[in-house]
């Protein structure tokens, strides 16, 4: 389990950064459309 | 109560399927020439929201224009790549790039066979097992092929007077998919001088991909396995076996084994 996490830990990282801001990004959009 | 705890896992839901997302489409061009690129458009990426952010209007308007033609460049440059994604994700291969183990287990005991008679015959060899990371830019250094693994195969492309004998086999799955392929040399300063180009080869892939290298020396017979840029010493066929088997069955499931 432990080896399933570190696993291209910098390539999670990235992803999981990049999969918070698109989040925050497009919720603003949608909250400013409303 | 239950629409507080919804307005919370909500969010961590959606911020998980994307980062699976974002870290499948990484995984998926790692190794590859479009990661580099792709690296560039996610500063690009990273830059416009930070001006959207900050509200930075001439930065935005730049980025804007900038980032909706690096994303037509990168549709026109990669479209084969996109083309072979698209594919696989049909196929639902890109989900499970892993084997069975009882596949693995076949896989392993073809490579154990050809590489112990390789040594015995004092013939040099080198294979790369593809694992999550794509070997698609050494792949195309190679003669491709499209063939199941058997140790007559391996033994016969590095037969000497064979054309394909220099260079890597790649693997991926149970089939091989190309010969003579250029492997990256390592980089890594501690290795002793009297080491060959293909113990640096052997240990260049891994240190610079998830993959697993075996290699057997022509000079000593000596029969090596790298990964994540180190050796693992190879003491018989029983060891062989039991590395490859290791490093090659899914590892949540070998993780189990060891606890239990």
């Amino acid at each position: 389990m432990k080896h399933f996490f570190l696993h291209n830990l910098s390539l999670k990282i990235v992803s999981l950064g990049l999969a918070v801001i698109t989040w925050i990004y497009v919720n603003g959009e949608i909250l400013k459309h409303r | 109560m239950t629409f507080f705890i919804w307005s919370i896992v909500k969010p961590v839901i959606e911020i998980l399927v994307l980062a699976i997302v974002f870290y499948r489409i990484l995984v998926f061009f790692q190794g590859t020439r479009a990661f580099q690129v792709l690296k560039g458009m996610t500063y690009l990426l990273i830059a416009f929201l930070v001006s959207q952010l900050f509200g930075l209007d001439t930065l935005n308007w730049l980025l804007t224009k900038v980032f909706a033609i690096s994303i037509l460049a990168f549709v026109i440059i990669f479209q084969q790549e996109l083309r072979q994604g698209l594919a696989r994700l049909g196929r639902g291969s890109m989900f499970s790039p892993t084997l069975e183990e009882s596949e693995v287990i076949a896989l392993v005991d073809e490579i154990t066979d050809a590489f112990f008679k390789l040594s015995e015959k004092m013939t040099g060899g080198l294979i790369g097992i593809e694992r999550e990371a794509k070997l698609k830019t050494y792949i195309e250094s190679g003669i491709q092929l499209d063939s199941l693994i058997s140790s007559e195969l391996i033994q016969t492309i590095f037969k000497h007077d064979s054309p394909m004998h220099d260079g890597g086999l790649i693997l991926r799955g149970q089939r091989i998919v190309a010969a003579s392929c250029l492997f990256p040399l390592s980089e890594n300063q501690n290795l002793s001088k009297i080491i060959g180009t293909r113990h640096r080869a052997a240990l260049g892939l891994t240190e610079q991909t998830d993959a697993v290298t075996v290699m057997v020396s022509e000079e000593t017979g000596e029969i090596s396995v790298a990964c994540d840029g180190k050796f693992i010493p190879v003491t018989g066929r029983e060891r062989l076996q039991e590395i490859l088997k290791d490093l090659l069955i899914v590892q949540p499931k070998s993780d189990e084994e060891k606890t239990k």
